[in-house]
């Protein structure tokens, strides 16, 4: 049982394994001791913990792009033309 | 025959290639640093994702950051002192400008050029095909005269899904008598190439980060020029220009400049190099500043004067259903057709850039959309729905405002010194009541878009926010564009204006003041493409002159 993570998920809404896959679970368990929820949401949505990003993956990894469907700019091409599909989470 | 061009940016490295083509020994003076390789990552880690944050800054020669505003409004424009200059930042726009932008003073609103639209439009070309412009032809053609059998030389980049679905709804339709059409945005950016044109760099792969850096490669910086450079063009970075010296006929005979080595101080060294022709292409701002410092071409008082802008509306909204923003180019189409019209003589025309990166620059989006559904209280899946519910229906309206010269918008030189002991540039910069009707303009076409669109409108302007006013009782705001002109105007006499039609400086036979800065208006058109038009021109005419 690992309640950093536990509680991650329970407050994100993501997955203790779409957690893990971000590859940011020990760094925020460091980071997050004593935090309120409302840092370690910021943490993991944005990737921005007191003002500051701690590392290019903890803006990569951010919850609030994956929530989106989307990289967050500057981290992936999606390819040429990929734009004028229409969006993964359509809800048409 | 020497030449020593000022600056390594848009301008200086189209000039600079174009003579050293054709036999000029050219030198080319860069006040910044070569780019520093970690752009991608700074950008990645930077808090706040403005356009300069990732690009290496040094004390000898700061960027727009360093300049002294008087007021009464911010000119709110950045550019970047570094190799490349503020091309390397830039958002890679490039519509032309209309034959009615040239003609303002017309109006009663600003200045003619000494040139019409179709001296410039051959060169609109060779600029198009020198930077590598996706665009089709006949889609331009419905709003400016673009030449017979002409070929931009790539197809025009596919429309992002919000482009389809705003056009769907509002092609046809009218706002105050303007028949609406979603029309391309010409594109500095890797499409598909036509017959006969090699694009330099790889295809966009959309990274949704063109503004400030392109991981891919695929949006042209001046550095792709520099690439093709001859081996007659030298570049030294790391020196600041800070004397041109003229003797008792006008010419100028020497260039003074500082050499710095260290980013974090400024210490430095004092060199001269003597020149035949000396073009400066250091930015508006730069260019000015340095004419000012010399003492030079400013028998007209013109100097400095007549500094424009685009102050930018942004209104921001909710599609009624999810279009996928953050995916592409920030904008790949607009509605041209306020860019016109005989409301031009009351208020200032604008450009309505369809925005596709969400809220991004408006307000924040996703971290801000995130911090309120937090605060009001949502958590787990619930918060993970709000924010995607949210933030993919999001879209920004980016209307670009025109600004009439006025010569009481200037720069000055402060008493405040910058580490070389250079004065830094002072900016006294204000908004008339021609540019604010525009924006009030602006923002009633732009509610009735929302309407039409069905979407919910989200734009709110509050005191507490940068570059707020009230005009006519209205709750306004503009954001800046980056578009910085008319600092040292183009005109057809020495009487009241700095430089020709060739941007040469009307009181030195060898002296040019290059860029965004020779122009007498800038209409509704992002301004890089003009400039570069207007730098090849300058640079032929230099070329057929020593012939």
């Amino acid at each position: 049982m690992d309640a950093f993570v536990e509680l991650s998920a329970e407050l994100t809404g993501f997955s203790v394994e779409e957690l893990r896959s971000t590859g940011l679970v020990e760094q925020y368990r460091a980071l997050a001791d004593g935090a309120s929820e409302a840092e370690v949401i910021q943490l993991w949505y944005t990737g921005v913990w007191r003002g500051a990003v701690p590392a290019e993956r903890a803006y990569a990894e951010g919850l609030a792009w994956k929530a989106i469907g989307v990289a967050p700019p500057g981290t992936a091409g999606p390819g040429f033309g990929s734009w004028e599909h229409r969006p993964r989470r359509s809800a048409r | 025959m020497r030449a020593v061009v000022v600056g390594a940016g848009f301008a200086g490295s189209l000039v600079a290639k174009v003579l050293g083509d054709n036999g000029f020994r050219v030198l080319v003076l860069e006040a910044g640093a070569e780019p520093n390789d970690d752009a991608v990552s700074r950008f990645r880690t930077a808090l706040v994702k403005s356009p300069l944050t990732p690009y290496r800054t040094t004390a000898a020669a700061p960027s727009s950051d360093y300049l002294v505003t008087t007021g009464p409004h911010s000119l709110a424009s950045p550019y970047l002192r570094m190799n490349g200059g503020t091309g390397t930042l830039w958002t890679g726009i490039t519509p032309r400008m209309r034959p009615d932008d040239f003609r303002t003073g017309d109006l009663g609103r600003g200045r003619n050029w000494p040139l019409s639209y179709a001296d410039l439009e051959p060169h609109y070309r060779a600029a198009e095909w020198e930077i590598g412009i996706a665009a089709d032809a006949d889609e331009q053609r419905q709003h400016v005269p673009v030449a017979d059998g002409y070929r931009y030389p790539m197809h025009a980049l596919p429309r992002t899904f919000l482009d389809h679905a705003i056009a769907s709804v509002v092609d046809g339709r009218r706002i105050d008598g303007h028949k609406l059409l979603v029309v391309g945005t010409p594109q500095a950016r890797n499409g598909v190439p036509v017959d006969g044109y090699r694009p330099d760099g790889r295809l966009c792969a959309g990274f949704a980060s063109c503004v400030p850096v392109c991981p891919e490669g695929a949006k042209y910086t001046p550095r792709r020029t520099q690439e093709r450079w001859s081996a007659s063009v030298e570049l030294r970075t790391r020196c600041v220009v800070n004397r041109l010296h003229a003797d008792e006929t006008g010419r100028i005979t020497e260039v003074g400049y500082q050499r710095y080595e260290d980013d974090t101080s400024g210490r430095h060294t004092r060199h001269t190099v003597p020149t035949d022709v000396v073009l400066l292409a250091a930015h508006a701002v730069e260019n000015a500043k340095l004419l000012l410092m010399s003492g030079l071409a400013n028998s007209s008082g013109q100097v400095g004067r007549n500094l424009m802008g685009h102050p930018v509306l942004l209104t921001w909204g909710l599609m009624p259903h999810p279009i996928g923003p953050f995916r592409g180019p920030g904008s790949t189409t607009g509605i041209e057709t306020f860019r016109s019209g005989p409301e031009r003589r009351a208020r200032a025309p604008f450009r309505i850039e369809i925005g596709n990166w969400g809220w991004g620059w408006s307000a924040g989006s996703p971290g801000s959309d995130t911090a309120e559904l937090v605060a009001a209280g949502l958590r787990g899946t619930e918060l993970r729905k709000a924010v995607a519910e949210r933030v993919g229906r999001q879209f920004t309206l980016q209307i670009e405002v025109e600004q009439e010269a006025d010569p009481a918008n200037r720069v000055t030189l402060a008493d405040a010194r910058d580490a070389l002991g250079n004065p830094r540039p002072s900016v006294h910069y204000a908004l008339s009541d021609y540019v604010k009707d525009g924006l009030l303009a602006a923002k009633r076409v732009s509610e009735q878009l929302f309407q039409m669109l069905g979407a919910e409108d989200f734009t709110a302007y509050e005191p507490d926010d940068g570059h707020y006013f009230e005009h006519d009782g209205e709750p306004l705001r503009y954001w800046g564009a980056g578009h910085s002109g008319g600092t040292h105007v183009m005109g057809t006499s020495p009487r009241d204006s700095v430089v020709d039609e060739w941007q040469r400086c009307w009181d030195h036979p060898n002296l040019y003041a290059v860029g965004c800065g020779s122009m007498p208006s800038l209409g509704t058109s992002n301004p890089s493409l003009t400039m570069a038009a207007l730098a090849l021109r300058t640079a032929g005419h230099l070329v057929s002159g020593r012939r």
